[in-house]
């Protein structure tokens, strides 16, 4: 049983910092509502809706999970409002840290004492995204092979359901390196190295060459697998169809895509678009 | 009105070209101001978002360098507060809604200005060539010389 007098939100785990600042600043313009938070992977989030959760307000990060999963049964509009990269983030105390560069970050990671990982690409776009990278990665470096080399060399990805959980990891140093968004290891404080745009997924001027990269996702029907390719980084927000507190749900997106929110995902690394 | 500060500065340039500021501007222009006027032009074309204008950039003769996307959303951000474009929320019924962008009066002024610095521009640059070839050609004629007697 939901309250319809609390305001829902399910985001992105990438999302924490701008939705709890958002929230603020929104529990300061509404002081009588209540508000709930959940971050979660973006696939998963999508399809908690799908299955009957009840959420009003829904930011995720990758704005094509809006069409592919929840548009227009359960959402009727959606806006992009961000975009970001996929970086290479590490820590002092990871091993090579003080040698690893853009330009040698591959031979690196394929260092059989080295521990580097991505979040669940099926319930995660950071996921996702960073299997993208690999892709792209062998096609640019002309490299043969480079995919399944990362692929085995990887740790365990099933055990983080979102990018914030492996940032908590490589913070704890159970990782060396972790394919991140350039906002999570900026808002960590975290070194990371940046990947050339050609691969990294940043610019549209290159969206015909991320799409070359394809990952097989589950769908939204349980066993059933999909095939999505490389697209350029883009976040989006959007209103449950079904919200019982409608006009605040979309106060509250016209305060993240308004001159509040631009602020706040700068600050927190974020482009605002 | 031309009060903003980028149409000042601009301004500033265009008209004091033949003084020795004129140098100084055209040593120091950089990449993040020429984008802008790549910008303002694109969208003189025709209003768009974000999304579509790094592409359009990308493919532009006219390009400065590789447009990335915080760069021109930067810069996006930047001339819509300076007044130079407006921008609004455009829903799709296809797609995801987009901040779409267009020039607006105090825009299209400044981008004309543009266009009259970079024709200042072109204009000394051929000047250069003109004078360069003249010397190259003076030296040509002196190596002859010299190998004739």
């Amino acid at each position: 049983m939901t309250n319809s007098n609390v305001l829902r939100l399910i985001h992105a785990g990438a999302l924490q910092q701008v939705m709890e600042r958002c929230q603020d600043l929104f529990t300061k313009q509404n002081p009588d509502l209540k508000s709930e938070m959940k971050g979660v992977g973006s696939r998963e989030g999508a399809k908690r809706l799908l299955s009957g959760e009840h959420y009003d307000v829904i930011a995720l990060a990758d704005q094509a999970l809006f069409a592919e999963l929840l548009v227009p049964d359960l959402v009727e509009n959606y806006f992009v409002f961000a975009a970001d990269q996929i970086v290479i983030a590490y820590t002092d105390v990871s091993k090579g840290s003080k040698e690893i560069t853009p330009n040698n970050w591959i031979n690196m990671l394929l260092d059989s004492q080295v521990r580097f990982c991505h979040s669940d690409h099926h319930l995660d776009p950071c996921g996702y995204r960073a299997l993208m990278v690999w892709q792209l990665a062998e096609k640019f470096y002309e490299r043969s092979g480079l995919f399944l080399e990362l692929e085995g060399s990887c740790s365990p990805f099933e055990v983080y359901p979102k990018s914030f959980n492996l940032a908590s990891d490589l913070i704890k140093g159970k990782l060396d390196y972790a394919f991140l968004y350039s906002s999570q290891a900026k808002q960590l404080e975290l070194p990371y190295i940046t990947l050339p745009s050609k691969i990294n997924l940043s610019n549209p001027a290159y969206a015909d060459y991320y799409d070359q990269a394809a990952v097989s996702v589950e769908s939204k029907i349980p066993g059933n697998n999909i095939i999505i390719h490389g697209k350029p980084i883009e976040f989006a927000i959007g209103k449950s169809r079904n919200s019982q507190l409608s006009e605040l749900a979309q106060a509250f997106i016209d305060l993240l895509t308004g001159p509040d929110g631009d602020l706040i995902l700068e600050e927190c690394g974020l482009i605002p678009c | 009105m031309l009060d903003k500060p980028i149409c000042t500065l601009i301004i500033a340039e265009v008209y004091t070209m033949s003084d020795d500021r004129s140098y100084k501007f055209d040593s120091t222009i950089s990449m993040e101001r020429s984008i802008q006027a790549e910008l303002l032009l694109l969208l003189g074309q025709r209003p768009s978002h974000g999304y579509e204008l790094i592409q359009r950039l990308n493919e532009a003769d006219f390009k400065s360098g590789e447009a990335d996307t915080a760069t021109v959303y930067r810069n996006l951000r930047r001339m819509d507060k300076d007044e130079l474009i407006r921008s609004h929320w455009e829903i799709s019924e296809s797609g995801p809604g987009r901040r779409l962008y267009e020039l607006t009066p105090l825009g299209k002024q400044t981008l004309d200005l543009w266009s009259q610095f970079l024709s200042f521009q072109k204009a000394k640059l051929e000047n250069f060539q003109q004078v360069y070839d003249q010397y190259v050609e003076s030296l040509s004629k002196e190596e002859n010389e010299v190998n004739k007697s």
